[in-house]
Protein backbone atom coordinates (compact mmCIF):
# COMPACT_ATOMS: atom_id res chain seq x y z
CA UNK A 1 0.00 0.00 0.00
CA UNK A 2 1.64 3.40 -0.81
CA UNK A 3 0.03 7.03 -0.48
CA UNK A 4 1.26 10.52 -2.67
CA UNK A 5 2.32 12.88 -0.53
CA UNK A 6 3.02 16.31 -1.64
CA UNK A 7 7.06 16.63 -0.72
CA UNK A 8 8.77 19.97 -2.56
CA UNK A 9 6.15 22.48 -3.45
CA UNK A 10 6.39 24.58 -6.47
CA UNK A 11 9.06 27.42 -5.24
CA UNK A 12 11.52 24.92 -3.98
CA UNK A 13 11.57 23.06 -7.41
CA UNK A 14 11.32 26.44 -9.49
CA UNK A 15 14.26 27.25 -7.11
CA UNK A 16 15.96 23.88 -7.81
CA UNK A 17 15.48 24.36 -12.37
CA UNK A 18 16.55 27.72 -12.45
CA UNK A 19 19.27 27.04 -10.28
CA UNK A 20 20.83 23.84 -12.56
CA UNK A 21 20.22 25.84 -15.29
CA UNK A 22 21.98 29.16 -14.47
CA UNK A 23 24.71 27.36 -13.01
CA UNK A 24 25.25 25.50 -16.38
CA UNK A 25 24.71 28.77 -18.42
CA UNK A 26 27.31 30.84 -15.92
CA UNK A 27 29.68 27.99 -17.21
CA UNK A 28 28.88 28.16 -21.12
CA UNK A 29 28.78 32.05 -20.73
CA UNK A 30 32.26 32.09 -18.97
CA UNK A 31 34.19 30.09 -21.32
CA UNK A 32 33.15 31.76 -24.16
CA UNK A 33 33.72 35.13 -22.84
CA UNK A 34 33.46 37.92 -25.11
CA UNK A 35 30.19 39.78 -25.21
CA UNK A 36 28.56 36.67 -22.68
CA UNK A 37 30.55 37.82 -19.95
CA UNK A 38 28.36 40.40 -19.30
CA UNK A 39 25.52 37.73 -19.24
CA UNK A 40 27.79 35.96 -16.59
CA UNK A 41 27.43 38.95 -14.79
CA UNK A 42 23.92 39.13 -14.74
CA UNK A 43 23.45 35.23 -13.90
CA UNK A 44 25.37 35.54 -11.06
CA UNK A 45 23.74 37.69 -9.77
CA UNK A 46 20.02 36.16 -10.44
CA UNK A 47 22.41 32.85 -8.62
CA UNK A 48 22.10 35.33 -5.40
CA UNK A 49 18.74 35.79 -6.01
CA UNK A 50 18.02 32.14 -5.69
CA UNK A 51 20.40 31.54 -2.84
CA UNK A 52 19.01 34.36 -0.82
CA UNK A 53 15.38 33.33 -1.64
CA UNK A 54 16.48 29.68 -0.97
CA UNK A 55 17.82 30.55 2.75
CA UNK A 56 14.10 32.79 3.10
CA UNK A 57 12.81 29.44 1.99
CA UNK A 58 14.65 27.19 4.51
CA UNK A 59 12.24 29.15 7.38
CA UNK A 60 9.15 30.12 5.37
CA UNK A 61 8.81 27.31 2.87
CA UNK A 62 6.65 24.09 3.32
CA UNK A 63 7.43 20.98 5.71
CA UNK A 64 9.84 19.67 3.86
CA UNK A 65 11.87 22.98 2.07
CA UNK A 66 12.55 23.67 5.95
CA UNK A 67 16.30 23.39 7.35
CA UNK A 68 14.83 22.44 10.65
CA UNK A 69 13.22 19.62 9.23
CA UNK A 70 16.59 17.97 7.27
CA UNK A 71 19.43 19.35 8.93
CA UNK A 72 22.08 16.95 8.95
CA UNK A 73 22.18 17.35 12.83
CA UNK A 74 24.95 15.24 14.33
CA UNK A 75 22.28 12.70 15.43
CA UNK A 76 20.30 12.24 12.66
CA UNK A 77 23.41 11.50 10.91
CA UNK A 78 24.43 8.69 12.88
CA UNK A 79 21.31 7.18 12.95
CA UNK A 80 21.34 7.33 9.34
CA UNK A 81 24.64 5.91 9.16
CA UNK A 82 23.51 2.74 11.86
CA UNK A 83 20.22 2.31 9.30
CA UNK A 84 18.06 3.59 11.74
CA UNK A 85 17.51 6.96 10.43
CA UNK A 86 13.72 6.98 8.85
CA UNK A 87 12.16 10.22 6.78
CA UNK A 88 10.42 11.67 3.42
CA UNK A 89 12.59 14.20 2.91
CA UNK A 90 16.20 15.00 2.22
CA UNK A 91 17.97 12.23 4.31
CA UNK A 92 20.93 13.32 6.50
CA UNK A 93 23.47 12.36 3.60
CA UNK A 94 21.73 14.20 1.16
CA UNK A 95 21.57 17.18 3.47
CA UNK A 96 25.19 17.34 3.48
CA UNK A 97 25.08 17.54 -0.13
CA UNK A 98 23.17 20.10 -0.20
CA UNK A 99 24.61 22.15 2.22
CA UNK A 100 27.69 21.67 0.09
CA UNK A 101 25.95 22.55 -3.04
CA UNK A 102 24.03 25.49 -1.64
CA UNK A 103 27.75 26.63 -0.28
CA UNK A 104 30.02 26.30 -3.21
CA UNK A 105 27.40 28.35 -5.27
CA UNK A 106 27.40 31.11 -2.43
CA UNK A 107 31.34 30.88 -2.89
CA UNK A 108 31.33 31.72 -6.32
CA UNK A 109 28.41 34.24 -5.94
CA UNK A 110 30.80 35.96 -3.18
CA UNK A 111 33.69 35.89 -4.90
CA UNK A 112 32.37 36.24 -8.85
CA UNK A 113 30.57 39.84 -6.94
CA UNK A 114 34.66 41.23 -6.57
CA UNK A 115 36.09 39.88 -9.39
CA UNK A 116 37.49 40.87 -12.40
CA UNK A 117 38.41 39.06 -16.09
CA UNK A 118 41.30 41.65 -16.83
CA UNK A 119 39.73 42.12 -20.28
CA UNK A 120 36.04 44.08 -19.84
CA UNK A 121 34.48 42.94 -16.97
CA UNK A 122 33.91 44.03 -13.11
CA UNK A 123 32.23 42.68 -10.56
CA UNK A 124 29.29 44.74 -9.00
CA UNK A 125 31.78 45.07 -6.34
CA UNK A 126 35.01 45.32 -7.80
CA UNK A 127 36.05 48.68 -6.42
CA UNK A 128 35.00 48.07 -2.87
CA UNK A 129 38.55 45.94 -3.00
CA UNK A 130 42.22 46.48 -4.27
CA UNK A 131 42.61 44.91 -8.30
CA UNK A 132 45.37 42.29 -6.60
CA UNK A 133 42.70 41.13 -3.89
CA UNK A 134 39.90 41.11 -6.94
CA UNK A 135 42.33 39.19 -8.77
CA UNK A 136 42.97 36.74 -6.33
CA UNK A 137 38.76 36.38 -5.65
CA UNK A 138 39.33 36.00 -9.40
CA UNK A 139 41.47 33.10 -9.38
CA UNK A 140 39.35 31.54 -6.18
CA UNK A 141 36.56 31.98 -8.04
CA UNK A 142 37.95 29.91 -11.14
CA UNK A 143 39.34 27.03 -9.09
CA UNK A 144 36.18 26.56 -6.79
CA UNK A 145 34.20 25.89 -9.90
CA UNK A 146 35.36 22.35 -9.98
CA UNK A 147 34.43 21.35 -6.34
CA UNK A 148 31.40 23.16 -7.64
CA UNK A 149 32.08 20.86 -10.69
CA UNK A 150 32.67 17.32 -8.45
CA UNK A 151 29.76 18.06 -5.87
CA UNK A 152 27.45 18.04 -9.10
CA UNK A 153 28.55 14.98 -10.04
CA UNK A 154 28.38 13.57 -6.72
CA UNK A 155 24.37 14.78 -7.01
CA UNK A 156 24.04 12.88 -10.22
CA UNK A 157 25.80 10.27 -9.53
CA UNK A 158 23.80 9.79 -6.01
CA UNK A 159 20.63 10.12 -8.02
CA UNK A 160 21.48 7.39 -10.73
CA UNK A 161 22.75 5.06 -7.92
CA UNK A 162 19.08 5.46 -6.07
CA UNK A 163 17.50 5.35 -9.15
CA UNK A 164 19.47 1.59 -10.70
CA UNK A 165 20.31 0.28 -7.09
CA UNK A 166 17.58 1.40 -4.84
CA UNK A 167 14.74 1.90 -6.92
CA UNK A 168 13.77 5.01 -6.22
CA UNK A 169 12.87 7.86 -8.46
CA UNK A 170 14.38 11.18 -6.99
CA UNK A 171 13.65 12.95 -10.80
CA UNK A 172 10.18 13.28 -10.62
CA UNK A 173 9.09 14.41 -7.17
CA UNK A 174 11.67 17.11 -8.06
CA UNK A 175 8.98 17.75 -11.31
CA UNK A 176 6.02 17.10 -9.87
CA UNK A 177 6.41 17.77 -6.26
CA UNK A 178 4.69 14.40 -5.29
CA UNK A 179 6.27 11.51 -4.02
CA UNK A 180 4.64 7.91 -3.33
CA UNK A 181 5.99 6.04 -0.24
CA UNK A 182 4.60 3.07 1.65
CA UNK A 183 1.62 3.71 4.13
CA UNK A 184 4.02 2.12 6.75
CA UNK A 185 6.41 4.58 6.55
CA UNK A 186 4.29 7.54 6.40
CA UNK A 187 2.45 6.04 9.92
CA UNK A 188 6.16 4.90 11.34
CA UNK A 189 7.62 8.32 11.14
CA UNK A 190 7.17 10.93 14.08
CA UNK A 191 4.78 13.39 12.37
CA UNK A 192 6.87 17.13 11.61
CA UNK A 193 5.28 19.72 12.05
CA UNK A 194 2.68 20.58 8.98
CA UNK A 195 4.13 23.42 7.81
CA UNK A 196 1.68 24.16 4.43
CA UNK A 197 2.97 26.58 1.17
CA UNK A 198 1.92 29.87 2.78
CA UNK A 199 1.62 32.48 -0.35
CA UNK A 200 1.87 35.43 1.64
CA UNK A 201 5.44 34.23 2.92
CA UNK A 202 6.38 33.46 -0.46
CA UNK A 203 6.01 36.88 -1.73
CA UNK A 204 7.56 38.24 1.22
CA UNK A 205 10.75 35.65 0.41
CA UNK A 206 10.64 37.30 -2.95
CA UNK A 207 10.32 41.42 -2.70
CA UNK A 208 13.07 40.61 0.08
CA UNK A 209 15.32 38.45 -2.62
CA UNK A 210 14.19 40.96 -5.62
CA UNK A 211 15.29 43.70 -3.11
CA UNK A 212 19.02 42.39 -3.11
CA UNK A 213 19.22 41.21 -6.80
CA UNK A 214 18.04 44.67 -7.34
CA UNK A 215 21.02 46.65 -5.01
CA UNK A 216 23.80 44.61 -6.01
CA UNK A 217 22.76 45.29 -9.55
CA UNK A 218 23.24 48.97 -9.31
CA UNK A 219 19.89 50.24 -7.87
CA UNK A 220 21.67 51.59 -5.13
CA UNK A 221 23.66 53.93 -7.19
CA UNK A 222 20.87 54.66 -9.07
CA UNK A 223 19.67 56.56 -6.12
CA UNK A 224 21.65 59.29 -6.21
CA UNK A 225 21.66 60.52 -10.28
CA UNK A 226 23.68 62.92 -10.19
CA UNK A 227 26.43 61.17 -8.29
CA UNK A 228 25.48 57.97 -11.30
CA UNK A 229 26.02 60.45 -14.02
CA UNK A 230 29.05 61.67 -13.09
CA UNK A 231 30.73 58.14 -12.57
CA UNK A 232 29.19 56.69 -15.90
CA UNK A 233 30.61 59.97 -18.23
CA UNK A 234 33.57 61.91 -16.96
CA UNK A 235 33.81 65.76 -19.04
CA UNK A 236 35.82 64.70 -22.73
CA UNK A 237 39.14 65.58 -22.42
CA UNK A 238 40.43 69.03 -23.62
CA UNK A 239 44.15 67.68 -24.55
CA UNK B 1 94.04 42.85 -3.24
CA UNK B 2 90.57 43.20 -1.05
CA UNK B 3 89.84 46.41 -3.33
CA UNK B 4 90.79 44.40 -6.41
CA UNK B 5 88.21 41.51 -5.27
CA UNK B 6 85.67 44.50 -3.98
CA UNK B 7 85.54 45.64 -7.40
CA UNK B 8 85.50 42.34 -9.05
CA UNK B 9 82.69 41.37 -7.16
CA UNK B 10 81.44 44.71 -7.94
CA UNK B 11 81.73 44.61 -11.82
CA UNK B 12 80.30 40.79 -11.91
CA UNK B 13 77.29 41.83 -9.90
CA UNK B 14 77.10 44.50 -12.40
CA UNK B 15 76.83 42.16 -15.21
CA UNK B 16 74.61 40.37 -13.93
CA UNK B 17 72.01 43.57 -13.36
CA UNK B 18 73.19 44.21 -17.13
CA UNK B 19 71.69 40.74 -18.46
CA UNK B 20 68.77 40.89 -16.10
CA UNK B 21 68.10 44.20 -17.65
CA UNK B 22 66.93 43.41 -20.61
CA UNK B 23 64.23 40.77 -19.48
CA UNK B 24 62.75 43.17 -17.11
CA UNK B 25 62.68 46.15 -19.24
CA UNK B 26 60.78 43.63 -21.35
CA UNK B 27 58.48 42.61 -18.77
CA UNK B 28 57.56 46.60 -17.68
CA UNK B 29 56.76 47.42 -21.22
CA UNK B 30 54.55 44.10 -22.03
CA UNK B 31 52.94 45.14 -18.41
CA UNK B 32 52.37 48.94 -19.50
CA UNK B 33 51.22 48.14 -23.32
CA UNK B 34 48.74 46.29 -21.86
CA UNK B 35 47.44 48.06 -18.54
CA UNK B 36 47.22 51.00 -21.69
CA UNK B 37 45.16 49.12 -23.73
CA UNK B 38 42.91 47.92 -20.87
CA UNK B 39 42.36 51.49 -20.17
CA UNK B 40 41.36 52.35 -23.62
CA UNK B 41 38.72 49.08 -23.50
CA UNK B 42 37.37 50.34 -20.36
CA UNK B 43 36.26 53.57 -22.54
CA UNK B 44 34.99 51.32 -24.98
CA UNK B 45 33.18 48.96 -22.54
CA UNK B 46 31.22 52.13 -20.42
CA UNK B 47 30.24 54.28 -23.84
CA UNK B 48 29.09 51.33 -26.08
CA UNK B 49 28.19 48.71 -23.66
CA UNK B 50 26.85 49.64 -20.18
CA UNK B 51 26.22 53.16 -20.92
CA UNK B 52 25.21 53.79 -24.74
CA UNK B 53 23.70 57.26 -23.92
CA UNK B 54 27.03 58.34 -23.12
CA UNK B 55 28.12 57.21 -26.40
CA UNK B 56 31.09 59.68 -27.73
CA UNK B 57 32.14 58.42 -31.31
CA UNK B 58 35.53 60.53 -31.16
CA UNK B 59 36.18 59.15 -27.97
CA UNK B 60 35.76 55.63 -28.90
CA UNK B 61 37.24 55.98 -32.10
CA UNK B 62 40.44 57.41 -30.29
CA UNK B 63 40.24 54.45 -27.61
CA UNK B 64 39.70 51.82 -30.21
CA UNK B 65 42.88 53.28 -32.57
CA UNK B 66 45.08 53.05 -29.59
CA UNK B 67 44.11 49.46 -28.90
CA UNK B 68 44.95 48.55 -32.62
CA UNK B 69 48.20 50.58 -32.65
CA UNK B 70 49.21 48.39 -29.16
CA UNK B 71 48.09 45.26 -30.95
CA UNK B 72 50.37 46.43 -34.19
CA UNK B 73 53.17 47.35 -32.38
CA UNK B 74 54.87 44.11 -32.68
CA UNK B 75 54.62 43.00 -28.93
CA UNK B 76 56.12 39.54 -29.89
CA UNK B 77 59.26 41.41 -29.53
CA UNK B 78 58.63 41.57 -25.35
CA UNK B 79 58.49 38.09 -25.33
CA UNK B 80 62.21 37.09 -25.26
CA UNK B 81 63.66 33.92 -23.88
CA UNK B 82 63.29 34.01 -19.95
CA UNK B 83 60.62 36.72 -19.78
CA UNK B 84 58.34 34.19 -18.30
CA UNK B 85 60.29 35.11 -14.78
CA UNK B 86 61.17 38.23 -13.55
CA UNK B 87 59.55 41.22 -11.87
CA UNK B 88 58.37 44.35 -14.59
CA UNK B 89 56.12 46.56 -12.84
CA UNK B 90 55.32 43.42 -10.63
CA UNK B 91 56.03 39.66 -10.81
CA UNK B 92 55.34 38.88 -14.78
CA UNK B 93 52.60 36.34 -14.93
CA UNK B 94 53.70 34.51 -18.22
CA UNK B 95 53.40 30.77 -18.02
CA UNK B 96 56.61 28.59 -19.04
CA UNK B 97 55.16 26.79 -21.61
CA UNK B 98 54.87 30.16 -23.12
CA UNK B 99 58.05 28.91 -25.10
CA UNK B 100 56.54 25.13 -25.93
CA UNK B 101 53.06 26.59 -27.59
CA UNK B 102 54.65 29.25 -29.69
CA UNK B 103 52.22 28.32 -32.97
CA UNK B 104 49.78 28.56 -30.71
CA UNK B 105 50.37 31.42 -29.45
CA UNK B 106 51.01 32.65 -33.18
CA UNK B 107 47.21 31.78 -34.08
CA UNK B 108 45.69 33.90 -30.88
CA UNK B 109 48.05 36.84 -31.32
CA UNK B 110 47.08 37.08 -34.77
CA UNK B 111 43.18 36.62 -33.93
CA UNK B 112 43.90 39.65 -31.66
CA UNK B 113 45.44 42.11 -34.22
CA UNK B 114 42.58 41.10 -36.77
CA UNK B 115 40.24 41.48 -34.04
CA UNK B 116 42.12 44.90 -32.81
CA UNK B 117 42.17 46.28 -36.36
CA UNK B 118 38.71 45.82 -37.36
CA UNK B 119 37.10 47.40 -34.11
CA UNK B 120 39.22 50.35 -35.39
CA UNK B 121 37.55 50.03 -38.49
CA UNK B 122 33.96 49.58 -37.12
CA UNK B 123 34.67 52.72 -34.32
CA UNK B 124 35.65 54.66 -37.62
CA UNK B 125 31.83 54.53 -38.56
CA UNK B 126 29.53 55.45 -35.65
CA UNK B 127 27.47 52.56 -35.92
CA UNK B 128 27.63 51.75 -32.24
CA UNK B 129 25.94 48.13 -32.71
CA UNK B 130 28.44 47.25 -34.70
CA UNK B 131 31.27 48.32 -32.96
CA UNK B 132 29.76 46.48 -29.62
CA UNK B 133 29.80 43.24 -31.80
CA UNK B 134 33.39 43.75 -32.66
CA UNK B 135 34.10 44.78 -28.92
CA UNK B 136 33.00 41.69 -27.89
CA UNK B 137 35.44 39.91 -30.36
CA UNK B 138 38.05 41.57 -29.23
CA UNK B 139 37.43 40.69 -25.60
CA UNK B 140 37.27 36.87 -26.95
CA UNK B 141 40.50 37.09 -28.53
CA UNK B 142 42.37 38.48 -25.19
CA UNK B 143 40.38 35.51 -23.65
CA UNK B 144 42.59 33.54 -26.03
CA UNK B 145 45.70 34.25 -24.85
CA UNK B 146 45.25 34.57 -21.26
CA UNK B 147 43.65 30.79 -21.02
CA UNK B 148 46.65 29.58 -23.24
CA UNK B 149 49.42 31.40 -21.28
CA UNK B 150 48.61 33.67 -18.39
CA UNK B 151 49.12 32.68 -15.02
CA UNK B 152 45.89 32.80 -13.04
CA UNK B 153 47.02 34.96 -9.75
Amino acid sequence: MKITIHIWDLPHRLFHWLLAVSVAASYITATIGGALIDWHGRLGIFILGLLVFRILWGFMGSTHSRFSTFFPTFSRLTAYLKGSWQGIGHNPLGALSVIALLGTVAIQVGTGLFANDDIAFEGPFFNFVDKSFSNKLTSWHSTTFYVLLAFVVLHIVAIIFYRWVKKTNLVTPMLTGKKEIPVALAESIAPLPDQSFNALRFILSLIISCTIVWGVSGGLSQLSPAQAAQQKAPPPSSF
Amino acid sequence: MKKKLTLAILLAATGTAAIAGPIEEQIRFRQSAYSFAAWNVQKIKNQVVDHPETYNKDTVAAAANAIAAVANSGLGALYGEGTDQGIGWKQTRLKPEFFQKKAEVTVAANTFNEAANELAKVAATGDANLIKTQFGKVGESCKGCHDLIRIKE
